[in-house]
């Protein structure tokens, strides 16, 4: 017996629903499982994607950090990338330095099969890739990413398409490689596969891009830098390193070469520093880059015609070795007489006006020339000789050129020992002052002296001071030698007008323009009258005219003060420098002196004797008293008489004497006359 | 091997021959079945369906392949449209297939051990296509082929010249594809 509740017969119906049911779940279950494993898959596949996104972008990173040149870098982002896209061919575009210039088709490719694509290469390097023209062009024209397909409707557009098509090509892409917005390169790959690069991969290149651009930027700087190390910011010349690595190299061709000779040219600017101080800096600065334009110019221009038989120019150079200071190298000279056409070239263009604050300013150089043929194995030497001969083209009247020769190499050591020498004399006493009486010619009476400096050298006997006084302001000492003058003078003349009772007498010293310009001329003067105690007024400062119109404003403030110290002024050379009688007129003076050159023959000379007049005339315009010297014959002095001189000094009455000898001529003079 | 060729194994098997010979095969088989398309599984197993299937069907091993490939090519065209999108002929289509299977395999199992075909171009439409591959399943990549062709509506004449199954390095197909 079956019990029925055990063993129930299931209807037909019941059990075709069950089936039904079962395999409805079943369906929902493998669709489920289906849907479960796509979404896995989807979620490996981009988690791989981005992995390797990561790795590319890890790697060229490392490679952009690494690369030394901006090449490597690329072609290492090229390959890079070829991998990860399974490109075949990558090849690299750079932007020229010249923004309005063409893409330069490089050399640097990424080639899966080397020969494969030798014609499609070929054509690429021949291209030149203007902004608009092909992919790159395109790239360069929109700041973005290109791409071509074959088959669409502007493939016709690209020139290289059908060669790449021949390649076995279906698509090309172009990316930028930008510094901020500006597209610095491009990166194109081209695909056998028929695709176009989707958001993931623009994304990706846009970093790349980026990378790379921080590359080109990191070498653009090294280049500025390496270019600012070597060359004057002003002008945008070599500087002095990088003119003395090439008269380096040129010295090692000369010694190897047979034959192979060149040029220094040392050229410094004629009074610039008279341009500095009357028109500002300003004017200085755009003097320098003017002059700076003329002598690049020089070079250029005009090569075959200075050398005859040359080689080419490339190798010349303009370098700024500070200050007014140029030198010119000349490469690979036939001749001597080359750096000479050359040297006076450049006085012809310098000699033409420039414009400076809307003035025409007329300048002139002068220029040393040192020859290679001398032998020379060490670069500071040579430079030395064209600065040697520069200095005496500047001692021979400026505006012109001298070539160094032995002679010259002899007078700058002797230069040079004199430096040396002075130095040691201002301490040991070597240095004396000599005083010339500065006579009234009506009486014949002694008013004054002018303190004038001597040096008796142990070994060179006395040194003129026409030699002594330049060194001495070269280097700066003629201040402590010209305090040293004015404590001196004073302190006698002080014992002088005590002694014979004078107190009129007078004591002219001279002051150079540097101690006028950067020295503590007044202080100087206030201590030495306080402590010497002369008399008021008979202290008399002589000045140049020429120091004194380098810097017209600055010489009043300074006249002012010493006028507000009871010191007596005279300017001295009157009539030899360029000084505009309005500023002479601002001027608190009270001396003119006449310059010896216009008096020595002027009894015989109209002309002379007619100046003579002019300035005595002036002086009495402006009230002022007139000093002549350098009166030598008694013609000489009855000339100076009849024009109206004040007083004369020169050897007709006494040449410049000891302190004993002075006082003794005055002391002669105290006495009555013996009659 | 991969959970994806017993996935398409199944889906080929049931859509033909029905549910209950998939589940007959399995049981011939001595296997349980449940393989999902992320995960891997001995060689064996396939090898042990495709013999059941051989022997149900009365087929040799390699004609099974064969026919499980070309079957299963408009299923992977269904799960994977983006890999056949790009080409328009069966030729350029199979040039990839290092491409496609390399990467994508790589993707969802690293390290996993591939086919590797190469590919030499005769003349116009001849291709001699070489497949090097451990499970020496060229038998499946053949049937790969005709599916492909079938997918790009062409017809394909396939020789193969050299076999690893007759102690070839490597298995050589020529494959001629016409319209």
């Amino acid at each position: 017996m079956s019990d029925s509740t055990n063993d129930p017969v299931v209807p037909a119906a019941a059990v075709e629903a069950e089936i039904a049911r079962l395999n409805r779940r079943l369906k929902r279950e493998t669709a489920a499982r289906k849907e479960a494993e796509a979404i896995a898959e989807r979620g490996l596949r981009d988690l791989y994607q981005r992995q390797q996104e990561i790795s590319l972008l890890e790697s060229i990173a490392a490679a952009a950090n690494e690369a030394a040149e901006v090449e490597a870098a690329m072609q290492h982002a090229l390959s890079a990338v070829c991998r990860f896209a399974r490109w075949p061919l990558g090849h690299l575009l750079l932007a020229s330095e010249n923004p309005d210039e063409a893409l330069l088709s490089t050399s640097i490719w990424h080639d899966e099969s080397p020969g494969r694509y030798g014609a499609l290469r070929s054509l690429t390097e021949s291209i030149l890739f203007t902004a608009g023209i092909g992919l790159p062009g395109r790239v360069v024209t929109t700041c973005a990413p290109a791409w071509a397909n074959l088959g669409a409707s502007d493939e016709f557009a690209y020139p290289r398409f059908p060669e790449a098509q021949r390649a076995g090509f279906s698509s090309l892409f172009a990316f930028p490689v930008m510094i901020g917005s500006e597209v610095v390169g491009v990166l194109e790959f081209f695909s056998p596969e028929l695709q176009s690069p989707d958001q993931a991969l623009l994304r990706l290149m846009a970093q790349i891009g980026t990378q790379l651009g921080r590359v080109v930027e990191r070498q653009r700087a090294k280049l500025r830098l390496m270019h600012d190390a070597l060359h004057d910011p002003l002008t945008q010349l070599g500087n002095r390193k990088l003119f003395l690595n090439r008269l380096q190299h040129f010295m090692q061709r000369a010694q190897r070469v047979a034959n192979y000779q060149f040029a220094v040219l040392f050229v410094d600017l004629d009074r610039f520093k008279a341009v500095n101080d009357g028109l500002g800096h300003q004017a200085g600065d755009d003097l320098i880059v003017a002059t700076a334009q003329r002598l690049t110019a020089c070079l250029r221009g005009t090569d075959l015609v200075a050398r005859g038989n040359d080689t080419g120019s490339e190798d010349d150079i303009v370098a700024r070795l500070g200050g007014d200071e140029f030198t010119i190298l000349l490469d690979n000279i036939g001749n001597p007489q080359a750096p000479v056409r050359v040297a006076e070239r450049v006085l012809a263009m310098l000699a033409e006006p420039f414009t400076l604050e809307n003035q025409q300013v007329f300048i002139s150089a002068s220029i040393g020339i040192a020859l290679s043929s001398s032998g020379y194995t060490n670069v500071q030497d040579i430079l030395r000789d064209a600065d040697i001969a520069m200095y005496h083209a500047k001692q021979h009247g400026r505006a012109r050129w001298m070539m160094f020769d032995q002679d010259m190499q002899e007078k700058a050591l002797r230069r040079l020992q004199l430096e040396a020498a002075l130095r040691v004399a201002l301490q040991t006493d070597a240095l004396t002052i000599y005083y010339q009486p500065i006579v009234s010619p009506g009486d014949g009476l002694i008013r004054g002296f002018e303190a004038l400096v001597r040096w008796r050298h142990p070994e060179y006997g006395l040194v003129p001071p026409a030699e002594f006084i330049p060194v001495a302001e070269e280097i700066g000492l003629i201040v402590e030698i010209g305090n040293w003058v004015l404590e001196q003078a004073c302190a006698c003349l002080s014992r002088w007008q005590r002694t014979y009772g004078c107190a009129e007498l007078a004591m002219s010293v001279n002051v150079s323009a540097l101690q006028l310009s950067d020295g503590d001329l007044v202080g100087q003067v206030a201590r030495v009258l306080e402590t010497s105690g002369i008399a008021h007024g008979t202290l008399k400062l002589e000045l140049t005219e020429s120091s004194v119109m380098a810097d017209p404003d600055h010489s009043l403030k300074i006249f002012h003060m010493l006028k507000g110290l009871g010191v007596q002024l005279s300017l001295d050379d009157f009539g030899t420098g360029y000084s505009s009688l309005s500023h002479l007129r601002r001027l608190p003076i009270d001396t003119l002196k006449i310059d010896r050159s216009f008096v020595s023959k002027m009894d015989s000379h109209e002309d002379k004797r007619q100046i003579a007049e002019v300035v005595v005339m002036l002086a009495r315009t402006l009230g002022l008293d007139v000093v002549a010297e350098g009166a030598e014959t008694a013609a000489e002095v009855s000339a100076l008489q009849e024009v109206g001189s004040d007083f004369v000094q020169g050897y007709f009455y006494y040449k410049p004497l000891e302190e004993q000898a002075a006082s003794d001529a005055l002391c002669k003079q105290k006495s009555p006359p013996v009659t | 091997m991969k959970g994806i060729v017993f996935n398409l194994l199944q889906e080929v098997v049931c859509k033909e021959y029905g549910d209950d010979t998939w589940d007959q095969l399995l049981d011939d088989a001595g296997l349980d079945g449940s393989y999902t398309s992320l995960g891997s599984y001995a060689d064996a197993e396939v090898v042990a369906l495709v013999n059941a299937a051989a022997a149900a069907l009365n087929l040799s091993a390699q004609d099974v392949l064969r026919w499980f490939g070309r079957r299963a090519m408009p299923l992977l065209a269904e799960r994977y449209p983006a890999f056949f999108s790009p080409h328009n002929e069966a030729r350029s289509f199979i040039l990839t297939l290092n491409n496609i299977i390399h990467p994508e395999v790589e993707k969802l199992y690293p390290g996993a051990t591939t086919p590797v075909f190469d590919f030499e171009s005769v003349e116009g439409d001849r291709l001699i296509v070489g497949y090097k591959s451990a499970r020496k399943l060229c038998a499946l990549a053949e049937g790969f082929m005709a599916g492909a062709a079938d997918h790009f509506h062409e017809q394909t004449e396939i020789e193969h010249p050299a076999c690893m199954h007759h102690g070839a390095d490597k298995c050589v197909f020529h494959v001629r594809f016409h319209k």
